[in-house]
Order: C-alpha cells, then structure tokens, then sequence
C-alpha cells in the first residue's frame, strides 16, 4: 500500500519525510511479522515443551495430588502441623463457630477425627462433607516433593530381589561403557581399512557392508537369541548385548570411513614414504585427527545403548540384571499406577542423556546431520 | 601407476581376477587384518543367523524340540492367519498415516525453526529435546498424558471444548496415539531437515521474491523441491523403522495383554515377537521375518523409482 508511493519529483525535505515514514512502516511491519513469527513457534513449541513439563511436575507431586481433577500444573501438599510430635494434615472446617483450621487426626469412613494444634487434647468429629458441600477441605500448598526420588529408586520394580533402580541405574552404565570401548575399537580399523588401504576386494567388501544395513534385525534375531542363550549359555548376562559392539557394524564404519576420506591422503602417503606401517599412520596420525567424529560416535553408542530395550527384553531375565530401560517398563508393567514414581524413574533415566546433550550439543546435532547426508 | 588406478576407478564390480602384484597382496592381507572385527562379526552375527533364519523358517522348530522341515507350511500358513493380516494392516497403517504426517509436520517446525527471530537456537533445544528422551520414559510418560481421566492432553481439549477419546482404551484411537508419541521425538528429524533448508541458496530465493513471488510460493515452488532428496531420505528411514516398529508399542499396552485394545497395536514386529518369544513358534517368526524383509525391499525399492520423477538433486 505505502510502497506504491514515487518519491521521483519532489524537494529533498519531502524526500527525507518520505523516507522516514517509509521506515517507520517497515519498522512496524517487521516488529509484527517477528511477533507472529514468535507466536506461531511459541504456539507449536507447546507440543514438545508441555509433555516434558508434564513429567517433571509429576516427578513432584503427591500420591493424592496426582489424581486430582481437574491436573493442576504445580504439584500441591497438604500443609502439616506438629500436634504432640505427630505431623497431621491441617483442614479448613466449617464448625459452629465459623470456619477454623484443625489438625486431622483421623479420617474414618468419611468422619474425620480433627483436634484444634493450639489445644491438642479437645478431639472434634466432623462429617467430611454433608450432600454436595464440603465441611472439611485440606489446606494445600505447593510443594515439590523431592522425597518421590529416592522413593522411585529405592522402591524398584521387585522388592526383596536386590532389584532397585539404583540396580538398574548402574547396569544401563556398565553395558553402554562397555558399548562405547568396544564400538570405538572394532570400527575405527575397519574404517580405516576401506577408507585408506587399498586392496583388492575391497569395495566389493564395502558392498558388503553396506548391504547389511538393509537387513532388519527380525531375521537375525531369533537364532542370535538361540545361539546366545542355548548355545553359549549366555543368557541372562550382559554378555549378548555388549559382546556384538566388539565387532563393528555398518553404520559406525560408514561414519567413520566417510570422516577419514576427509583427512588428506598426501599426509598419509608422506607417512607411508618415510616408512611408517599402515598401523602406526592409523594410530599415530588418523586417530588423533578424528576426535570430533569419535566423540560423535562414543555419544551415539551411549545413546543407543542407554535407550536399547528389545536387547535386554530378550536376553535379561532376572530383575536384578534389568537395564532402565526395562525396569521402567517392568514396574510400569505391575499394576502399580503411582505416576508420580513412575515419572520420577522417567526423570532420572533422562537427566543423564540432557547432560550429555548440554556437554556435547554440537556433537549431537553434528552426528545426525551425518546420518541424514547419507544419500 | 599403482595411485593412478586408484583414483580412475570409482567401484570395482565385477571384480577382475589377474594376478596380483607384491604391493598388492601384501595391502590384502594388511586390509583383512584391519577388517578382522567386522569379518568375524558378519560371519557369526549376520551370515550365520540369515542362514540358519532362512532354514527355520521352513522348518516346525519349537527350541526344546528337534528341527523338523515342513517345507512352504509356514508361509501358506501366513496366508491364512488372520493375526498376521490384522499386524500387517496396523503396520500398514503407521507407514501410510504415520509416516507422512510426521514428516509433513516435522518440515513444517523446520520452517519455522529457520526463521530468523530471537531466541531461535532455545527454540531449536526446546523441540529437539523431546527426541532424546530414551524410547521407554517416552511411552510410560504419554500413557499418563493420554490417560482419559487425570491425562493433561484431555484437560486441555476439555478447556476448548472438545471431548477427548479414550485413547488407550479405544482401538480407534491408539495408533494416533502413537502417532502423536511419535512425533513428539521427531527432533532427529527436524535437525535433519532444517539443515537442508540452510543449503537452499539464498539466492535462488531472492530471485523468487524479485520475480514476485510470496511467501508460499518460494516455500512451493523453491524450497520444497531444493529439500526433496531429504524428504525421501526421512521417507525411506520412516518406513523402514515403522516396519519394525517394536519398543513403543510393547510399553504402550501398559499392564495389558500385547496388541491391546482389541489387537489394535498389535504390529508386525510385536505378533513376530509374540510367536517367537511367546508361542516359541520360532520357525513361523522366522517365516514372517523373511516376508518382513522382503516387504521392506519392496517399499525401499518403490520408493526410490517412484521418487526420481518428484526428486531434484542440485548438481
């Protein structure tokens, strides 16, 4: 509208008026556009951000907080006195002389046993609600209950098993460091190999192996169930799941190979001239050169090995062997609906991936802008 | 002579067998010990399970019994088993509903994630985080959001007046479940999108916007085709994965039986497992693990000739 106006043919004091409003209008019209761009992010962010609230507010809550309708985003507590070294919740009653606050001592059947904190030895009994109206309603106050985490851990999915999720906390560390050795020293040879040796065969072999990426893990998965747990007799170990990342596979060699074809081959043939065997260049001069793509790597194991559930659901059968991956769902599984534990379990099995994901944000990014240029 | 062959040459198929130079053999052998791990790994983790897979899976095999061939009864039986057709339809489903959804949303949050407004790089964490959350916690943590009573996601439809389903319950209604879980960790890709948009030339944009083009149109007409070998790329891994989509729907039943409501989520992958690990059918599991295979070749094949007409690679 405003763009159609011709500054052509006017004295430069006009022109500069021109100008100014010309600015103004763009002014505003940018402040609006980045205002609407804001709010439609804000808008669909919601989407991804709500749910992730959601957990960590349940992560807080009460047992009776967590029930009520409708939610409250903040979880809520009763408020307690100390009424003769006891901790009572305190209640608003409507009693005959107006509404006071007493201290519940009891609740029976919908009668509740209140005695006032200032004179503890004078007991009331009030109905808890009469019809529809309430005569005694708890006093509540926010409140983040931090005692549901070492609750959820302790609690477990099977007691008296010497099953915790301290338990599983530990083995889901044991098996992804033990992912992360092993992945980081079968494949960087063999990446190595196809990306600077030349051979005969070699990119025949590549084929290969790129190949087997097509192959979906139901075809392998039931005789590698045989062959571990009836053939080696390896079930109910870490044995099955962490064994296999000591002998590389297609996807972390291809990662690896694309990043050392980066690394200029005149260094390695210098090397190679100055007499240097291929695994001295490998160790001495690749290795060191590859730091970012190994972080990219040891991140993506960890990850994959933390989350890995389908691994332990076959080959862990005794609690105290459970990752948290299949803890969580184990005690999930039990009819036991305490949400508030749940999610603090869920919390916990997180924060150790956020860590990493604050430590190493490029690293994350990075690595799977690398998985998406495959083509 | 030896670096000059080495870079005429791209892929040496089919292989020319002559013999082979000192050099040569002494990088072959150097090579294979340096590919020892995967060679070993293949033989004993890929070849093997395929081979002796394929062997079950025209056998009767319960684990506690001996092998016993039955020839095609497997895959006869396949044809008939109405469980087998009901996981492929729920299956089917994911891919043909799921898939599509997700990407056509997560190209959109790219969107908006490129444009240039303060603040971006929290709005990229805040979408992003959700696809880190480990698969389990996810699940356990949507139960609780699609809970029909105490669930926040029907509060907030209740606040906009719309009657929330029970979706765990309704077997209408737990595959968008999932579909929703799903794209709530869609993060990965986004990422993966949002990168192309940042190769899109800003040049051929602006010559767009010169030619008069609007916002829509340079979004159609520019960008859109410019990320087209991306789209296909999250096509063919969301097909893929949707294939063998397991986790999600085995923690999704909750305390219930697998495949609840109403064997509504009960997916290839899950009624493999079910067979397998359950019914210890191993060599009908493994029959289906053939066909699943197959069906993926199928589609990834599909995919990749019907998508050189809608492709564009620059350069």
């Amino acid at each position: 509208m405003t763009d159609n106006f011709i500054p052509s043919k006017s004295t430069p004091r006009e022109a500069g008026d021109a100008k100014r409003r010309r600015d103004r209008v763009r002014k505003l019209r940018g402040f609006f556009r980045s205002l609407s761009s804001h709010a439609l992010i804000s808008f669909v962010g919601l989407f991804f951000l709500i749910p992730f609230l959601w957990m960590v507010l349940t992560a807080f809550k009460s047992s009776q907080d967590v029930f009520h309708t409708p939610p409250r985003w903040l979880p809520y507590d009763n408020v307690l006195v100390d009424v003769d070294g006891e901790k009572l919740p305190l209640y608003n009653v409507q009693t005959n002389d107006g509404v006071r606050q007493l201290a519940a001592a009891a609740i029976v059947e919908g009668v509740g046993t209140f005695v006032d904190p200032a004179n503890p030895a004078v007991q009331m009994e009030y109905k808890i609600q009469r019809g529809e109206v309430k005569i005694a309603e708890p006093i509540m106050r926010v409140h983040f209950n931090w005692k549901n985490f070492p609750d959820a851990m302790e609690r477990g999915s099977r007691p008296g098993v010497g099953a915790s999720f301290w338990v599983y906390f530990k083995n889901s560390l044991v098996i992804a460091f033990i992912s992360i050795v092993g992945t980081l020293l079968s494949n960087t040879p063999v990446a190595y190999a196809f990306a600077r040796i030349k051979f005969p065969g070699r990119d025949l072999l590549f084929i290969v192996i790129l190949a087997t990426m097509m192959l979906p893990y139901q075809v392998t998965m039931i005789p590698l169930y045989l062959f571990f747990n009836d053939f080696l007799g390896w079930g109910n170990s870490f044995l099955p799941l962490v064994v296999p990342t000591f002998f590389a596979n297609a996807y972390d060699v291809f990662l690896l190979r694309q990043f050392f074809r980066t690394i200029p081959e005149e260094m390695c043939d210098a090397a190679r001239v100055d007499g240097a065997s291929e695994w001295q260049i490998f160790t001495r001069l690749i290795i060191p050169l590859s730091v970012p793509v190994l972080a990219t790597v040891t991140v993506f194991t960890f990850l994959w090995a933390w989350n890995d559930f389908t691994g332990p659901l076959l080959f862990l059968t005794s609690p105290k062997n459970f990752t948290m991956a299949l803890g969580l769902q184990d005690f999930q599984g039990q009819r036991t609906m305490v949400w508030n534990q749940l999610m603090a379990a869920s919390v916990v099995f997180t924060v150790p991936i956020i860590i990493a994901f604050f430590f190493a944000q490029k690293t994350f990014i990075q690595g799977i802008k690398l998985t998406g240029s495959k083509e | 002579m030896d670096k000059l062959r080495a870079k005429g040459r791209s892929w040496n198929w089919p292989p020319k067998f002559r013999k082979w130079g000192v050099r040569e053999r002494a990088n072959f052998w150097i090579g294979m010990v340096f590919l020892l791990p995967w060679t070993i790994g293949f033989l004993v983790f890929t070849l093997y399970p395929m081979a002796a897979s394929l062997v079950y899976s025209f056998s009767i095999y319960h684990p506690k019994a001996p092998l016993e061939w039955a020839g095609l009864q497997n895959y006869a039986g396949l044809l008939n088993d109405k469980l087998f057709w009901k996981s492929l339809y729920n299956t089917l489903y994911m891919v043909v509903i799921g898939v599509p959804v997700t990407l056509l949303v997560s190209f959109f949050c790219a969107v908006l994630l490129n444009l240039k407004v303060r603040g971006q790089s929290i709005y990229r964490v805040i979408y992003f985080l959700p696809s880190i959350v480990p698969t389990v916690a996810s699940v356990i943590l949507w139960l609780w959001i699609l809970n029909p009573n105490a669930g926040i996601l029907n509060t907030l439809l209740g606040y906009v007046g719309i009657q929330g389903p029970n979706w765990m319950s309704n077997p209408a209604w737990s595959k968008p479940g999932l579909i929703l879980l799903g794209m709530w960790g869609m993060g990965g890709t986004i990422v993966i999108y949002l990168s192309g948009l940042q190769d899109v030339p800003t040049s051929l944009l602006e010559a767009a916007e010169l030619d008069g083009a609007n916002w829509w149109q340079r979004l159609w007409t520019v960008t859109v085709p410019m990320v087209s070998p991306i789209t296909l790329f999250n096509l063919i891994t969301g097909v893929i994965a949707q294939f063998q989509y397991f986790a999600q729907a085995y923690v999704f039943r909750g305390t219930q039986n697998l495949g609840y409501p109403l064997n509504s989520t009960l997916f290839y992958s899950v009624y493999l497992y079910q067979n397998a690990f359950l019914w210890l059918k191993m060599g009908y599991a493994s029959a289906m693990a053939w066909v699943l295979f197959i069906i993926i070749l199928i589609c990834t094949i599909l995919l990749l000739k019907v998508s050189e007409r809608f492709t564009y690679y620059a350069g």
